[in-house]
């Protein structure tokens, strides 16, 4: 059913583009776990992960688990690949 | 209507949903609806009519009796019944109508529309859904350890009633960092969101800018440092835990973020704030502390709502890269306006955002002292602002 209907094509394109259209795949250097990661300067960091990551990080498996503690074996692998030039430090394309 | 790198934007104010979230929503604080009376509740375009029963349950029940269509909030509690008004039809808390005084039988049929209950932190919760599904107590709000109790104050508990804005526009909240400063007249030093399954979380500490401590209320003192976290429980119920450091003097306060949607444009919001009994001071000074964040965080929410009331409708907002993720928010808070069957794994999946304040706080720490040296310039007879404004 649908809910909020944007009225154009394009919003639709910038619903893909803002969700997903700068994540780079980023495997951790510990577990199976591949997220899609951006940078849009050297501080931020979006990270999203899919069903299949979460089930394979054994951080995240833990329980009882904090909502908001991330993993932080990934977050050491994410910026490992930025240090190895691997993810794009701001959008380029002028976001 | 082809759009290229100059083309001008067009703001796509899109269409509303026709149905209300999926959820647990709250229909105020459960003493409220204690007095043995019916009362009105206005909500999912509808009347809703909650009482509670001589045993003690709560009911919440459409308002409209399903005999002849009686107004059951102006209706009369008989026992564990709700009467109606117009022909005395009774009425159970779980939405069976189990007696009709004139008749010699109830007709089986004779069931209506009822919302599954419970009472959490002292306030009354209903689950709505579209699809009719069974309440899901996995997904209620958590406990709050000492909230009820006396290390805490009593809930402040305030209605404010929106016209003119679709209850999404509270929930982008969630993600806005730049508001903070230019709404609500704080730095916002540190932010970060978090969202899984049913949760969307905001972190976030601030300070209050110091050219606006005179006029903003709200967060806009310099002396006030806060530390903030706000979790979405579903759609339309937040938990804001805070830590409000005042010169040193820090105190725990509980702020609660709920709304009903009452029409496609507009809904009822609701805050309550419950603040922890600091060591060494007596209640009445603590309740008027509570007041007193009541007060402040009423006067914040007052500034958003003079904004929703003015502002367009956006589906397709153009970002900026210091922006929060407004567009993987309202992806999440799409999932309770589809069908569970139609929940897209990515609605749910986890997504953690952590946004650079440097450049925006470097920027208006600027524009923040240019506004006190022209201030200082303009009226040096005016004496200098108090701290304690609020």
């Amino acid at each position: 059913m649908a809910s909020f209907v944007p009225t154009s094509e394009e919003t639709l394109a910038d619903q893909r583009l803002y969700t997903a259209g700068w994540l780079t795949s980023v495997s951790c250097q510990d577990c199976l776990a591949v997220v899609g990661v951006q940078k849009n300067s050297a501080h931020h960091t979006s990270i999203q992960w899919s069903a299949e990551a979460l089930a394979a990080c054994p951080e995240m498996g833990r329980r009882p688990r904090e909502l908001h503690a991330g993993c932080p074996r990934l977050q050491a692998s994410i910026e490992q690949a930025v240090r190895a030039g691997q993810v794009p430090i701001g959008a380029g394309d002028g976001f | 209507m082809t759009a290229t790198d100059t083309a001008a934007r067009m703001l796509d104010r899109g269409v509303t949903p026709e149905r209300y979230a999926r959820g647990w929503h709250c229909a105020g604080l459960a003493d409220a609806f204690r007095d043995g009376k019916p009362h009105a509740i206005e909500t999912f375009g509808a009347k809703l009519v909650v009482f509670q029963a001589a045993n003690g349950e709560f009911g919440v029940l459409d308002g409209y009796c399903r005999h002849m269509g009686g107004d059951l909030t102006q209706g009369e509690v008989k026992g564990d019944e709700l009467a109606c008004p117009f022909h005395d039809w009774r009425w159970g808390t779980d939405g069976r109508c189990k007696q009709i005084p004139y008749a010699r039988r109830v007709p089986l049929r004779a069931r209506t529309q009822r919302y599954e209950t419970v009472v959490r932190n002292g306030q009354l919760l209903f689950w709505h859904d579209p699809e009719g599904s069974p309440a899901d107590h996995d997904l209620l709000p958590p406990e709050l350890p000492g909230v009820g109790t006396d290390e805490y104050t009593e809930w402040f508990w305030e209605t404010v009633p929106i016209k003119g804005s679709h209850c999404r526009e509270l929930i982008d909240n969630v993600v806005d960092m730049a508001h903070f400063y230019y709404v609500h007249f704080a730095f916002p030093t540190s932010f970060r969101n978090v969202f899984e399954g049913t949760r969307a979380t905001q972190f976030m500490e601030s300070k209050g800018r110091p050219d606006k401590a005179a006029d903003a209320g709200g967060y806009g003192d310099a002396d006030m440092v806060l530390t903030s976290e706000a979790t979405y429980y579903g759609p339309a119920y937040m938990i804001n835990w805070l830590e409000v450091d005042y010169k040193g003097f820090v105190t725990e306060v509980v702020l609660i973020n709920c709304h009903l949607p009452t029409g496609p444009d507009s809904f009822t919001l609701q805050y309550g704030i419950t603040v922890k009994k600091p060591e060494g001071l007596d209640d009445k000074t603590a309740q008027y502390i509570a007041k007193k964040y009541a007060e402040m965080f009423g006067t914040g929410f007052l500034q958003d709502v003079h904004i929703w009331q003015n502002k367009a409708p956006v589906q397709n907002p153009l970002l900026c890269e210091e922006d929060g993720p407004v567009y993987q928010l309202r992806r999440w808070y799409e999932q309770f306006y589809v069908d569970v069957a139609d929940i897209a794994p990515d609605m749910v999946a986890r997504f953690e955002f952590e946004v650079d304040t440097t450049k925006a706080n470097e920027f208006w720490h600027e524009e923040v002292a240019e506004n006190l040296r022209r201030r200082d310039a303009a009226s040096e007879a005016d004496a200098p602002l108090e701290g304690a404004g609020h």
